[in-house]
This record gives structure tokens, C-alpha cells and sequence, in this order.
């Protein structure tokens, strides 16, 4: 066992049995880490200047806004519903195809398929790039290229979905065992036959699950894109805003919550049925 | 027929797997091939179907230069060989059919591939090939509901529906218990007995090499130490080809890792 320096400060335990053999257990790096992560988030406290006292003296103005949309304007409905089905729509469509295009990046990047050190990295690298960009600055370059409107919305949700159903594929893809896709390589199948018969009926479960959740996500995201003008309950919610029509908003978020939730349900009770 | 001639293997890390190996296994021969761990039987067997590279030397079989072929002409030439693994290496979320059916992948259309549809031929003839294995009553249950002996035998009825003229077989009854293994080389024996399929196995039972296989060959690091008769193997060739206690490889050697 070769002494580092942690094993200087903390010493070993050494247990010794009745015959002289020795046998020497390292000390946990447990206490190590959980300081590390204490002075961390120390410091992250005295960077962003928590101050919790505005909470006590500023808190009541949240309750404000509240009750401001209390009782929420029912005759606003009529508004919300065509908004409304956009944004449903821009997630739906964006996440179906999101979650299409994300098998090839996945098996693209997969170390232990694509032995092309190249080709996966370059694929890894795409999917962290689109990852890192914020949903929202994507819609808002989208808008660029395609107008104003649920199109715009729809291809940034398509990205997000690509990028992060990709991404948790990849890693599951390397991470599978890859007994059945030898055997297949060596009946002579090509490597994306034997990713289509071997890894596939393995990861089936797992991508259907990922891409429902992905896609309840979105319902959210897509509610909010709409501020950079990519269509749905976002461009309602930033225009009723600015007027401080309160309960309109009140009788948006409402819906809102009711439909994310529906969805959430349904995709919940899915997800449950897969695993 | 397969030919080795004056073939090496040295994995990238510098262990050398195989060293001046020559050797000819006629078409219909069962030949088990004997030594320690680590003494290079796997990286012997994997070359036949290109699983493996060779450095130097050549390796014919059935007239093809398997060092010389590329892409498309790998895949095709692994067509008309069979594996068996001591994993068995199935898909184990799927049905038995759809195990013995992958044979058939490579002849598909592109629609069925994708599909994951099979014609009824196939279908018929995969379930054949179950029967012939005797787990025909299975063949529409999960993989992962049956024994570790069913599932050897699954993956054998896989390589049978490949039609197949060489059966190379990695340790294929190693993880299987005493009464198990004897069916599953049953299997074996009748499968080169009816259609004379060549069958190669890797084996740690020696007793089991030599009540079943006409020929053994002894490996000890990477050179074949004995080729012969399986009714000649005496005392005094295992200590040969095993060696004593003292030599026994390390432990972390590459071919064992690799698997």
C-alpha cells in the first residue's frame, strides 16, 4: 500500500490478527470531502451577499403581487387557450424530435462503440455545447433565423431536448454491457446493426422514460419562451405584466399549473409502467 | 480448414499472446484447446473470426487470408463462423426467437431491420435450430427468465441458425454446473457429429477435453506445446501444457482483463 499523504495526517487502522498477520484498513476521506464542500459553500454565501434580512423586511411583497392576482380574471380565458395550445404544441413537437435525433448522437458519442476517438469527441463536445447554451438565448437566435413565433420556440426546445436526452444515453450506452453486442460483431453484423439488436432493447426502457420526463420539463421552458418573442403563454404572461393586469397573469399561471400538472401526471404514471 | 502460419500476437502493452503458432484443423474436427489461464487460447480462438488482430504470420480459413480482409469482407466472412462465449452474451430483455433470429439480421431489408420485423422462413428456422437444442417449449420467454444452462443453449441454437461451417466456442461451459456442462457438450458433439460444423473450444475441464474432443491442443504462453490425439494425452502432457504451481501467470495479465 503505497502511503499518501492523507495517510501521514490520519493514520491507518491496523488490525491485527492472532497469528501476526496484519491488515491495514485506509482512514475514510468522508470528513476530507464534507469540508471541502462546507468552506465552499462558505464562501459561495459571502460572494453573493445572502443577506436573509430582506427576506423579513421585503418578504410581504411577494404576497403582494399574490394577492394582486387574486381573484384571477376568468373572462381572460378566451385568450389563453390558442397561447396555450402553441406552447403545448412547440414542446410536444420539439421534444419528439429532439428525442429522434438524439439516438445517433448518442451511439455517435459512445466511447465503447465508436472507437473513433475523433468522431465521439466531437459528438460529446456538440452535445455539451447546445447543453451549456440557455434555452432562452437558443430561442432568441432561433427567432433570428426563423421569425417571430412557436417555430422559433419549437427548434429551441428541439436543441435542449437533443442535447440533454443525448447526453444521458451516451452515459448509459457506456455504461451497458456489451456481452450481446460482441457476440452480434461477431455473427458478422455491422456495428449499427449490432447497436440496433444488442444495445437497443436495453436502453428502451430508460430512453422512453428520459424523453417523457424531458418532455413535461419542456412544458415549462416552453411557457417562458415567449419573452423573447418564440410564441406560446410567454408572450401573454410578458405583455399582461407590463400592463400590471395582475389577474389576467393570475388566470394564466393558473391554467398553466393545471396542465403541468395533468401532463406531469400522466407522464409519472408512464415512467412508473417502464421501470 | 484453418491454417496458421508462423503467426504472432503481442498486444499493444507488449505481453506477447501467441508465438510462432502453425497449425491445420481440417473441416469436421473437434478439437479442444487446453493451458492456463492467460496462456493465450482466447486470443488463439478470436483470431479465426477477426475478433482479434494477428502481428505476423498468416491465417487461412477455408482459402480466405484473414489478415487481407477489410470492412464489408470481415462481415461477411464472420457470417460463416460461429461464437460461443462463457457469458453466453444474449440479449437478455428480449425473447428466445428474437436471440436465434439475429442471425438473419445482415440478409434483412432496411425496413424490417428497423422495425425489428422477421420473415416467417426465418422465424421457422430459428425455431428449428431451438429444437435441435431441446428448449423449443421457450422459445417465446424472456431470456432473462431461463437457467444459465437454457441460455448456453439458446446461444448455441443462435450459432446453429448462422449455418455456420466453424463453431469457436470461449470457455462455453465454464459458468455452468457439472450435469449442465455435459448437455451443453452434448450438444456439441451431436451438432459436429450430423452436420460436420469444425468446432474449437476453449476448456478448463480437462476431463470434459478429452471425453469429448478428438484432438487437444496444449497452450502454455502462447505456444502450442502439444497437438494431438485426445485418447494420447497422459499425465505427463498436462504437466506439460499446466506446468506446476510456481509458474502460474499473473493475474492481471491482459487477455483476462480484456474479457
Amino acid at each position: 500500500m503505497n502511503e499518501t499523504f492523507y495517510d501521514k495526517i490520519f493514520k491507518p487502522k491496523t488490525y491485527t490478527l492472532s497469528n501476526g498477520k496484519e491488515v491495514t484498513k485506509r482512514a475514510s476521506r468522508t470528513p476530507l470531502i464534507l469540508l471541502i464542500v462546507l468552506i465552499v459553500t462558505v464562501i459561495s454565501w459571502e460572494v453573493t451577499n445572502v443577506d436573509l434580512s430582506v427576506i423579513r423586511t421585503r418578504g410581504n411583497q411577494f404576497i403582494v403581487i399574490l394577492l394582486d392576482m387574486f381573484p384571477p380574471n376568468f373572462n381572460f380565458l378566451d385568450n389563453i387557450w390558442g397561447p396555450l395550445f402553441d406552447t403545448i404544441q412547440m414542446s410536444l413537437l420539439g421534444s419528439i424530435a429532439g428525442a429522434v435525433l438524439a439516438i445517433p448522437f448518442a451511439l455517435l458519442s459512445s466511447s465503447n462503440i465508436i472507437r473513433n476517438r475523433v468522431l465521439n469527441g466531437f459528438f460529446k463536445l456538440a452535445l455539451s455545447i447546445l447543453r451549456t447554451l440557455p434555452t432562452l438565448v437558443s430561442a432568441l437566435i432561433a427567432t433570428f433565423i426563423f421569425g417571430l413565433g412557436t417555430m422559433a420556440g419549437t427548434v429551441a426546445i428541439f436543441l435542449f431536448t437533443l442535447s440533454y436526452i443525448g447526453k444521458l444515453m451516451y452515459e448509459h450506452i457506456e455504461s451497458v454491457d456489451m456481452g450481446a453486442f460482441e457476440a452480434h460483431e461477431s455473427m458478422g453484423l455491422s456495428k449499427v446493426e449490432a447497436f440496433r439488436y444488442a444495445i437497443i432493447p436495453d436502453i428502451l426502457p430508460t430512453y422512453l422514460s428520459v424523453s417523457l420526463y424531458a418532455f413535461e420539463g419542456n412544458i415549462r421552458y416552453a411557457a417562458i419562451l415567449g419573452y423573447v418573442g418564440a410564441g406560446g403563454v410567454g408572450l401573454l404572461l410578458d405583455e399582461r405584466l407590463g400592463w400590471r393586469d395582475y389577474q389576467s397573469v393570475g388566470m394564466v399561471l393558473l391554467i398553466l399549473m393545471l396542465v403541468v400538472f395533468v401532463i406531469e401526471r400522466i407522464s409519472e404514471y408512464f415512467r412508473m409502467k417502464l421501470t | 480448414m484453418i491454417e496458421f502460419k508462423d503467426v504472432n500476437k503481442t498486444y499493444p502493452n507488449g505481453v506477447t499472446a501467441l508465438k510462432d503458432i502453425n497449425l491445420t484443423i481440417d473441416q469436421g474436427e473437434f478439437v479442444a484447446i487446453i493451458g492456463l489461464s492467460g496462456a493465450g487460447k482466447s486470443t488463439l480462438i478470436r483470431c479465426i473470426n477477426r475478433m482479434h488482430e494477428i502481428n505476423e504470420g498468416t491465417l487461412m480459413v477455408n482459402g480466405v487470408d484473414v489478415g487481407k480482409l477489410k470492412g464489408k469482407q470481415v462481415r461477411s466472412f464472420r457470417r460463416k463462423i460461429g461464437m460461443i462465449f462463457q457469458s453466453f452474451n444474449l440479449v437478455t430483455r428480449t425473447s428466445v426467437i428474437n436471440n436465434v433470429l439475429i442471425s438473419t439480421v445482415p440478409d434483412l431489408a432496411w425496413w424490417r431491420k428497423l422495425l425489428g420485423l422477421f420473415p416467417k422462413e426465418k422465424k421457422i428456422d430459428a425455431l428449428e435450430a431451438l429444437d435441435k437444442v431441446g428448449i423449443l417449449d421457450k422459445a417465446y420467454n424472456r431470456v432473462d427468465q431461463l437457467s444459465g444452462g437454457q441460455q448456453q443453449r439458446v446461444a448455441l441454437a443462435r450459432t446453429i441458425a448462422q449455418h455456420p461451417d466453424i463453431i469457436l466456442a470461449d470457455e462455453p461451459v465454464a459458468s455452468l454446473d457439472p450435469v449442465t456442462a455435459k448437455v451443453v457438450m452434448d450438444d456439441f458433439k451431436k451438432i459436429n457429429k450430423e452436420t460436420n460444423m469444425s468446432i474449437l473450444i476453449n476448456i478448463h475441464h480437462v476431463e470434459l477435453a478429452l471425453e469429448y474432443a478428438d484432438r487437444v491442443i496444449g497452450i502454455r504462453q502462447g505456444e502450442i506445446v502439444y497437438d494431438g490425439k485426445s485418447e494420447e494425452v497422459s499425465q505427463d502432457v498436462l504437466n506439460q501444457i499446466y506446468g506446476s504451481v510456481e509458474n502460474i501467470p499473473k493475474a492481471d495479465d491482459p487477455e483476462e482483463a480484456d474479457i
